[in-house]
């Protein structure tokens, strides 16, 4: 048939005279019943290749009236009360629930389909007819169903050409650069919250007090509380010029170094930052703090965002570029490449590919395609989730269920990474990177590695002499270990000769020790976590990650549609390509493929990272500016950051959220710009508490108007850096090789699994300034959490946290109450306050100002003073010892080989010359008696809540 | 927002175990506490963990999880396959794991039995499981199939339904479905050995759901829970007076803000752990025990002394309402020396393992309360020679293994499953790990497809995508 009769049978088929054959009833149920039978029910009722569930086949009208083994009145033409198919889909018997599954559940307007088809007499068109009424309506760019979204295609046409709600697609439509906020409004994000509000009826929340808007601030803006010298020169300017004083106190704030600090936190539980990798080794990424100091240096210099994004994704390869156009010989090229001869500029380029590796990873005992499957797998669905808000997996076993999104793209989008392969590279540190501490951890790991390798060999020497016997015995001569290796049982000494199983576990531990230490010197070499472009290898191994040279240059990765998300069923082959949906070209498109990528492999991730970052994006603008909203009001404008999908929450002001999005892109993605902006409206500035509070819970529960603004927790960081801050203890050194706060000694001791051994205890830094630091600088370990940090939901960096939890649980009450670094925190503050106060009055009116950032009341101050008293009497008697600090410990193993626990040593050095916080039993019983109180105020609501 | 995704409406404090069904949250507990708060004001606060009847009729109220870590070997156990001694040291051929090079087969160390009315098999180094009195309560799986080779993914999967590390584990899913019956005490408790296995606490995540229904760590030494008690140089009435001063500058600062019921919350939270803090111990000091039943548990046995001590806990804590107990004990790892490492293995667990069943039983427990012991995945039937010597241990298996459950509504005294006749994979009644956790849910009255949490884009479920109730497991 060519093509013009195609034409012609097609506009035949568009008029309204044929049209008008189809009867309502047929279309209905081709157009409305039939997707849903398909969809919902056929995979256990018709599908020829699966055994029929119930023995009810829903394949043709007459099955369907034949029933199943239970029922057979499933089906009654004319009735739908009688048929025991609205029963099942309504979910009214829970014996028969159909589909059973939550996901799967019908809504109550597919429910009304189903109703009406079998009212209408259950018509079944035969397949020419519905054939035809499915080709008409693909001619149809909007009906009552909904529109049609252009995309590369989907697995079935049935998805290609099914409708969506626009106001369910809102984050795949182009911004609405038209929407502006009335002319009449003193500030724009005002006019759209008060337009939604007049429309309820309801008034906004009077102006906050000037203390709680600075405490505000201060906390949002830099995680730290405000000192009193800060809230003293705060309220001051503001009795003189109240909008200028608090444009002053913001500008201060963000060019404060914390700002960045506080900032680079919210995007490492994005990304996932850890110093480890996870799985089963949980081995280092010595250099991960890189990427962090990265992040904490793009947020203070207010890097633009769209640069930021090209360089996490593709960082690396604009270095090389770059190093390209300096060197032109390949040779010299490669060799400069491998030797890392970056500039300090390249260099940063470099660690900002970092983000690529931030994932948990580990190979070990998984075969190489798979593992490469499960990194591309990850890595995609993270850059998805954090520059697109798009949950990538949902789209990778078949087509999106919900967004417009098909299976294809997904590896389209797949195959831009698949040549990416992971490599720790070589670049000089940079001369803002801080190389505090390198000595004095070199010489503390030297010292752990020389331990390990002694124990180590003293066994292996014992186990030679044996074997040196064992050939004298049998007349041999002796043959080396290594030598040995593959000869044939009968002339060698049998494993392990001359060791008992002690013996034996013990040096399987000491040698896995030998090379993490080796492995951890690591630390102190200039490399970053980074990736380069290149062929698949062979073998992986997460312990040593190196750039591999290109033995086929031209090598392409195969990429495919993977049936069901398995390897073992590939299906349609896929070019790289962009996400089609957005109907945004990729830089590398042609008229016949807008979305492709590069073929080279150089390329496919700069040309996908220009195009997320592309002005017309509108994913990428409108997933920052959310994010960034949701972290001044602890509620997002569109609910669910992480994913911006039909079943994501709705935004709350959409046009307020086009707004932003459009006056951010148009005006050169400036984050620090866009606080400025947020933080000037009436809507940021308004009271936490609404004068009608009662009627507001129940009009508006979860505060969708933003009449006031949300309370929230303060976050596990917020609450330690506060902390730390407020008795004077705070470390402000910023950037470099990660800190080691003390935490729990049970927990920094506590033995964990690692693949054939123990993990190394957690030694905290020797002197209190380098372990009270920031504790976005704090060692990571995905397998091991800082106890206080997790206990306040500090994220899982295994997953990607767009909001953090806060749930109150007991566990919080425990710590806050009894930990040691609880107990180490209100010493210090209760001997800074008796150096800055003299009575009790003035002591806890001192502490309120440091903590609250307050005057306490007359009767607080006398209740206070008076609990204070009592406790000064209570400690007179009471004797709180040291803590100790172990410099050994016995660890204890249950071994393989013999299934029975054996014993070794473990050496701490770092407990050798340890100097611990102020202990309780070093100050006296008023010290003591002054910490109670501390702690007190340090558990109140009102210090670990933001208004 | 919130009712856009609800897939159940929310009306009135009713419904809010529909609420737990359908809602999941979109903001977390953001969501859920003020849910919460506006179903129960004016009074106190209900509980997240506050018991909730099943949605199906349950055959299970509580879980008692026996985790042998490292991956036992079905056929040095409970799976015995004759064949592989009449094969021991001849090549062996068979692919699955990652092993490369010469791989040769490995015959079992022990004998075997069929013990008690049922003729349930297991091998001669368990003494006390073979008791009369309980042998026939216990039911024999073999047909499961773990799908990862490697410890940590294979531990994260049997223990969160994910490979990954970072969905909720098996006990966060029953405690956010069924509440916990004693608030005073932790819902989901797990216990480890000596040391954390692989994947550490990652293991009994409440992954994304909210942080009430986590595995709390019940440590065998120092304090149970991490920093229970307070510091050793104050004492009970300090620590009132301490809660008093706090609860009196958070009255103070709750009648300024009226409006948020989280407050409240956080209050209450306190006072919990100070109920815990004196009920904990008390369930943890096991002195006032008599002295036959911790000779039955081999309390004063070194080898089985501390999983003794679990055991005899995990009944303790069921029988005061917590929900679901996992014990995790390591070393099962045998890649050589199996006789011994599999030996001393079964003689730790065996005499208390048997105990439990046994005191469940006489306590009329046991038909409430699935015990289930379970590793990460079965051996291999060959192993590569270590170092160059035949050594006699076995690889990972991800094709096939054993559990031994009893109680709970499982089938009593039923072998269900088999594996092939190497041992290499299951053959009958075979089934991923998700249908183990579906039918884990059934039997606690619990529907994997309708037990769900709105999470990164849609409904989750323990099982991930659905799977089937093993119905031959069920009496």
């Amino acid at each position: 048939m060519n093509t013009n009769l195609i034409r012609l049978i097609t506009s035949l088929a568009l008029s309204p005279a044929v049209l008008a054959e189809f009867s309502e009833s047929d279309r209905h149920f081709t157009l409305k019943v039939l997707p849903l039978i398909n969809e919902k029910c056929i995979a256990c009722h018709g599908d020829p290749s699966q055994d029929l569930k119930g023995g009810l086949d829903m394949s043709t009208r007459e099955k369907l009236l034949h029933g199943g083994d239970n029922f057979t009145d499933v089906l009654v033409p004319g009735d739908a009360e009688k048929s025991f198919l609205m029963t099942t889909i309504k979910w009214i018997d829970p014996e028969w629930e159909m589909p059973p599954k939550e996901n799967d559940r019908l809504n109550e307007k597919q429910i009304a389909h189903f109703e009406q088809w079998i009212n209408d007499g259950a018509p079944w068109p035969d397949e020419s007819v519905q054939e035809e009424i499915f080709l008409a309506e693909r001619k149809r760019e909007v009906t009552e169903d909904g529109v049609l979204i252009t995309t590369s295609g989907g697995l079935a046409d049935t998805w290609t050409y099914r409708r969506y709600q626009p106001e369910d697609v809102w984050a795949f439509r182009p911004l609405d650069h038209s929407i502006k906020p009335s002319p009449e409004a003193a500030h724009p994000i005002d006019s759209f919250v008060d337009d939604k509000l007049a429309a309820a009826g309801v008034e906004q929340a009077p102006s906050a007090d000037l203390a709680t808007l600075l405490r505000r601030a201060s906390f949002g803006l830099t995680g730290l509380p405000p000192s009193p010298e800060e809230t003293k020169e705060f309220l001051q300017a503001a009795e003189a010029n109240p909008e200028q004083a608090w444009n002053d106190l913001v500008d201060r704030l963000l060019n404060s170094p914390q700002y960045g600090e506080r900032w680079a936190q919210h995007w490492l539980d994005i990304a996932r930052y850890a110093d480890t990798g996870g799985m089963s080794n949980d081995y280092e990424r010595s250099n991960a703090w890189r990427y962090r100091d990265y992040v904490i240096r793009s947020f203070n210099e207010d890097k633009p965002y769209d640069q930021f994004i090209v360089e996490q994704i593709a960082g690396d390869e604009l270095a090389d570029q770059s190093l390209r156009a300096r060197i032109s010989d390949p040779e010299e090229y490669q060799k400069a490449r491998a030797e890392g001869h970056y500039t300090p500029e390249e260099a940063e380029l470099l660690i900002a590919s970092g983000f690529l590796r931030m994932g948990p990873w580990d190979p070990a005992m998984v075969k190489a395609p798979e593992a490469r499957q499960m990194y591309l797998d990850d890595v995609i669905n993270s850059v998805g989730q954090t520059f697109l808000s798009t949950t990538m997996r949902c789209f990778k076993c078949h087509d999106h269920k919900f967004d417009p999104l098909p299976a294809k793209d997904y590896y389209r989008f797949y195959a831009a990474f698949a040549g990416t392969q992971l490599a720790e590279r070589k670049a000089a540190f940079l001369p803002e990177e801080k190389q505090t501490g390198f000595e004095e951890g070199k010489a503390l790991v030297e010292r752990l590695l020389a331990f390990a390798n002694d124990k180590k060999n003293a066994i292996l020497e014992k186990q030679e002499e044996a074997a040196k016997e064992w050939y004298r015995e049998n007349g041999t001569e002796y043959v080396g270990l290594n030598e040995r290796k593959d000869l044939p049982d009968d002339i060698k000494p049998p494993r392990h000769v001359g060791l008992d199983h002690i013996e034996q576990g013990r040096l399987k531990v000491r040698e896995q020790d030998a090379w993490i230490w080796n492995r951890r010197l690591e630390r102190y070499q200039p490399m970053v976590q980074s990736v380069y472009n290149g062929q698949d290898l062979e073998y992986l191994n997460a312990r040593k990650l190196r750039m591999k040279e290109q033995k086929k240059p031209d090598w392409r990765p195969d990429n495919s549609i993977l049936t069901g998300g398995s390897l073992e069923a590939p299906g349609d082959p896929v070019t790289p390509g962009v996400l089609s949906p957005l109907g945004l070209p990729a830089a590398t498109g042609d008229e016949e493929d807008p979305f492709q990528l590069p073929e080279e492999l150089e390329g496919r991730r700069l040309t996908l990272a220009k195009w997320i970052a592309h002005p017309g994006n509108a994913l990428s603008a409108r997933s920052i500016v959310n994010r960034v909203w949701q972290y001044h009001f602890g509620k997002p404008i569109a609910g669910t950051p992480n994913n911006f999908g039909v079943k994501g929450a709705k935004p709350t002001h959409p046009e307020l959220l086009d707004w932003l999005a459009a006056d951010f892109v148009s005006n050169g993605w400036q984050l620090k710009r866009l606080h400025r902006l947020i933080m000037s409206s009436a809507t940021y500035r308004q009271a936490s508490q609404h004068p009608e509070f009662k009627e507001l819970a129940n009009q508006d529960p979860n505060n969708d108007l933003l009449a006031h603004f949300p309370i929230r927790r303060l976050t596990a960081e917020e609450i330690r850096d506060g902390m730390l801050k407020i008795t004077g203890e705070l470390n402000y050194e910023q950037g470099g090789l990660p800190a080691r706060p003390e935490i729990n000694m049970e927990v920094a001791l506590q033995p964990r699994m690692i693949q054939f051994s123990l993990a190394p205890a957690y030694l905290p830094s020797p002197t209190p300034e380098e372990r009270n630091r920031r504790s976005i600088y704090g060692y990571r370990v995905r397998g091991m959490a800082d106890p206080f940090l997790e206990t306040f939901n500090q994220p899982n960096p295994n997953d990607s946290c767009a909001v953090r939890d806060s749930a109150s649980v007991s566990p919080q009450a425990f710590t806050l109450m009894n930990s040691d670094l609880m107990t180490d925190r209100s010493i210090a503050f209760a001997m800074r306050l008796e150096k800055e106060a003299t009575s009790h009055g003035e002591k806890v009116n001192r502490a309120f100002e440091l903590t609250l950032g307050r005057q306490a009341t007359a009767d607080e101050t006398e209740m206070m003073a008076r609990y204070i008293r009592d406790m000064e009497e209570y400690h007179q008697s009471s004797t709180p010892e040291n803590r100790e600090y172990p410099t050994e410990i016995t660890r204890t193993l249950i071994e393989e080989f013999s299934g029975q626990p054996f014993q070794y040593k473990e050496i701490l050095p770092a407990f050798e010359n340890y100097q611990p916080d102020t202990q309780a039993a070093e100050v006296g019983p008023e010290t003591r008696a002054l910490a109670d109180f501390c702690l007190v105020l340090f558990n109140s609501n009102e210090f670990v809540h933001l208004y | 927002m919130i009712h856009q995704i609800c897939s159940r409406p929310i009306s009135s404090a009713a419904s809010r175990r529909e609420f737990l069904y359908g809602l999941g949250a979109t903001l977390g507990s953001v969501a859920m506490t003020d849910m919460l708060a506006k179903d129960t004001a004016p009074s106190l606060l209900q509980s997240p963990l506050s018991p909730q009847p099943p949605l199906n009729k349950a055959r299970a109220k509580n879980v008692i999880m026996l985790f042998m870590e490292g991956g036992p070997a079905h056929m040095d156990t409970f799976d015995p396959k004759p064949k592989l001694q009449e094969l021991h040291k001849s090549e062996s051929k068979l692919g699955g794991s990652l092993h490369t090079g010469f791989k040769f087969f490995v015959g079992s160390p022990f004998t075997f039995s069929k013990v008690g009315q049922s003729g349930i098999e297991m091998c001669d180094e368990f003494q006390y499981l073979r008791d009369p009195e309980i042998v026939d309560e216990l039911c024999n799986y073999r047909g499961c199939q773990a799908e990862s080779l490697n410890h940590p993914e294979a531990l994260f999967h049997m223990n969160t339904g994910s490979r990954l590390g970072a969905d909720p584990a098996l006990g966060a899913w029953a405690t956010y479905g069924l509440g916990s019956s004693n608030q005073n005490l932790p819902g989901y408790v797990v216990m480890t050995e000596n040391a954390l296995p692989q994947g550490g606490s990652r293991n009994w995540s409440n992954g994304f759901l909210p942080a009430y229904f986590q595995g709390t760590a019940l440590r065998s030494s120092g304090s149970p829970i991490l920093d229970l008690d307070s510091q050793s140089y104050k004492s009970r009435a300090h620590q009132r007076a301490a809660l008093d001063a706090l609860g009196y500058l958070n009255q103070q600062h709750a009648q300024q803000h009226p409006e948020h019921a989280d407050l409240l919350g956080r209050i209450e939270s306190y006072e919990l752990a100070h109920r815990m803090q004196m009920e904990v111990p008390d369930v943890v000091e096991i002195d006032d025990e008599p002295e036959y039943m911790k000779e039955m548990y081999g309390l004063n046995q070194k080898e089985t002394a501390d999983f003794g001590r679990q055991c005899l806990l995990a009944r303790r804590l069921v029988e005061k309402g917590t929900r679901f107990v996992q014990i995790f004990s390591g070393g099962w790892d045998s890649h050589d020396y199996l006789e011994r490492g599999h030996g001393s293995r079964i003689k730790s667990v065996d005499r208390p393992m048997a105990a439990l069943i046994k005191d469940l039983k006489q306590r009329g427990m046991l038909e409430d309360t699935l015990v289930v012991w379970t590793g990460e995945f079965g051996r291999t039937p060959d192993n590569n020679k270590r170092g160059g010597v035949y050594s006699i241990g076995r690889g990972h298996n991800s094709n096939a293994m054993s559990m031994m459950m009893a109680g709970g509504g499982v089938k009593p005294g039923a072998i269900v499953g088999g594996t092939d006749e190497l041992g290499a994979e299951a053959v009958d009644v075979k089934h991923p790990i998700r249908d183990f956790h579906v039918t884990l849910l059934h039997l606690l009255g619990l529907d994997d497809n309708k037990l769900t949490y709105f999470h990164a884009g849609r409904y989750k479920q323990l099982s991930q995508f659905g799977g089937k109730v093993i119905k031959e497991l069920i009496a």
